[in-house]
């Protein structure tokens, strides 16, 4: 479970028993492997890699694996909680903005006006 | 500056006209008054008959004693009168007076009411967000809450294993850092903090070594689980870190991602969130800091 399955990387542990964060480019690899995944997500139709993953992982083998070996496990699950967090955020957004648009209407076709 | 143009130029002329109405009225004035000392002389009813004393008084105004009274006053108001009471060079000193006033209480309203928001956030007696803490800094010396104080200190809540927000928000955190520092010239007297929510990851090596890919003036502070559970509960910073993890586990921490903008009393001030860019941030800061300069209090420049 760690950073890179493969594991070939420098060791994780820090001298004086800390643990070593993923630097700078081990991040952009890791974005990079989530970007790759979420676009394939995309093209399936899938919000949820969590709840679907048996699907995912027929549809979107390659990229899961690539995501997984470039992200650590604890990423991997904030990834895809964060992708349904934010689906369901801007769901909502466009909601209340419909909402308000047709409130808008309605009290326009009342005679009312914006000032 | 056109809009407050506008009602400047509508007060002048108001005040002007006013100013001119006593001026076309004060001849008639003038003449009551000289009427008003020929009848004390004559009775104490004389009130009673001012008409007929009227046609005295317009036939006495013709006396040469009247003509010698009023003659130097007419002249004086009539040449006034020609002119105005308001030269342009006086309009201009008024309009730019006038100018000057409105910028002053402008500036000085904004200044005061973010002395106000400061001001609040001190509270009475403790202050609500920041307190006394002991940490221990990269090379395992103590720091405290002491070692903040006589500058504005930037503190930042996060952790090294941070998959998205911390690294975006340190990266800001830079950006601010070296527009502080140039705006201030640098006066060295802005202390970015960064203080780990994940102790027993975060030891000072690896936060080293993290910090360094943001910035070399960030300041890493990390500290014993209960030390570190103390300064957030401090900062009000949400703590949700394990206590015991196993050697190898794999975990995230939720904690508030704000940034602590605290005076040189260590006091806190404001917060700087998600929705600032490198850009406002720094101006809130530089804002600040200058007001503090300005009310004359000590700042820590080494």
């Amino acid at each position: 479970m760690g950073w890179f399955s493969s594991s070939s990387e420098a060791p994780k542990t820090a001298s004086d028993g800390g643990r070593i964060a993923p630097d700078r480019s081990s991040r952009a690899r890791c974005y990079e492997g989530r970007d790759m995944f979420f676009s394939c997500l995309d093209r399936n139709d899938i919000l949820d890699a969590i709840k679907e993953d048996k699907e995912v992982r027929r549809k979107c083998g390659k990229e899961i694996a690539e995501f997984e070996t470039a992200c650590s496990a604890a990423w991997v699950k904030y990834f895809k909680e964060k992708r349904v967090m934010e689906f369901n955020r801007d769901q909502t957004i466009e909601r209340i903005k419909k909402e308000d648009a047709a409130k808008v209407q309605d009290l326009k076709a009342q005679g009312w006006t914006a000032r | 500056m056109a809009s407050t143009m506008r009602p400047m130029g509508r007060m002048l002329t108001r005040a002007s006209r006013s100013a001119l109405l006593p001026i076309e009225h004060s001849a008639p004035r003038a003449a009551q008054t000289a009427l008003s000392s020929v009848n004390k002389t004559s009775s104490p009813f004389s009130h009673l008959r001012t008409a007929n004393n009227g046609l005295l008084a317009s036939h006495r105004a013709f006396s040469t004693s009247q003509l010698r009274l009023r003659a130097p006053t007419m002249g004086q108001l009539k040449s006034r009168h020609s002119t105005g009471p308001f030269s342009w060079k006086s309009a201009l000193l008024f309009v730019l007076t006038g100018g000057g006033m409105i910028i002053y209480f402008r500036v000085e309203k904004e200044r005061l009411e973010r002395k106000r928001i400061a001001e609040m956030s001190k509270g009475v007696g403790k202050p609500k967000v920041g307190g006394p803490f002991t940490l221990k800094d990269l090379d395992g010396k103590e720091f405290t809450a002491e070692d903040l104080k006589g500058k504005y200190s930037f503190v930042y809540f996060g952790f090294t294993h941070c998959p998205d927000i911390c690294p975006d928000e340190l990266d800001k955190m830079a950006e601010i850092i070296d527009n502080v520092k140039e705006a201030t010239k640098g006066d060295n007297v802005f202390l970015p903090v960064f203080i780990t929510c994940d102790p027993v990851r975060d030891t000072p090596e690896v936060l080293r070594e993290y910090l360094k890919e943001f910035h070399p003036d960030i300041i890493g502070l990390t500290g014993t689980y209960e030390a570190v559970r103390n300064v957030c509960k401090q900062y009000r910073v949400y703590f949700s870190t394990p206590r015991d993890v196993k050697p190898g586990e794999d975990y995230l921490v939720d904690h508030s991602i704000y940034f602590y903008l605290m005076d040189p009393d260590n006091d806190f001030v404001e917060c700087i969130g998600r929705q600032d860019t490198p850009e406002s941030a720094t101006r809130t800061i530089m804002e600040h800091i200058n007001d503090w300069k300005r009310e004359g209090k000590p700042l820590r420049k080494d």
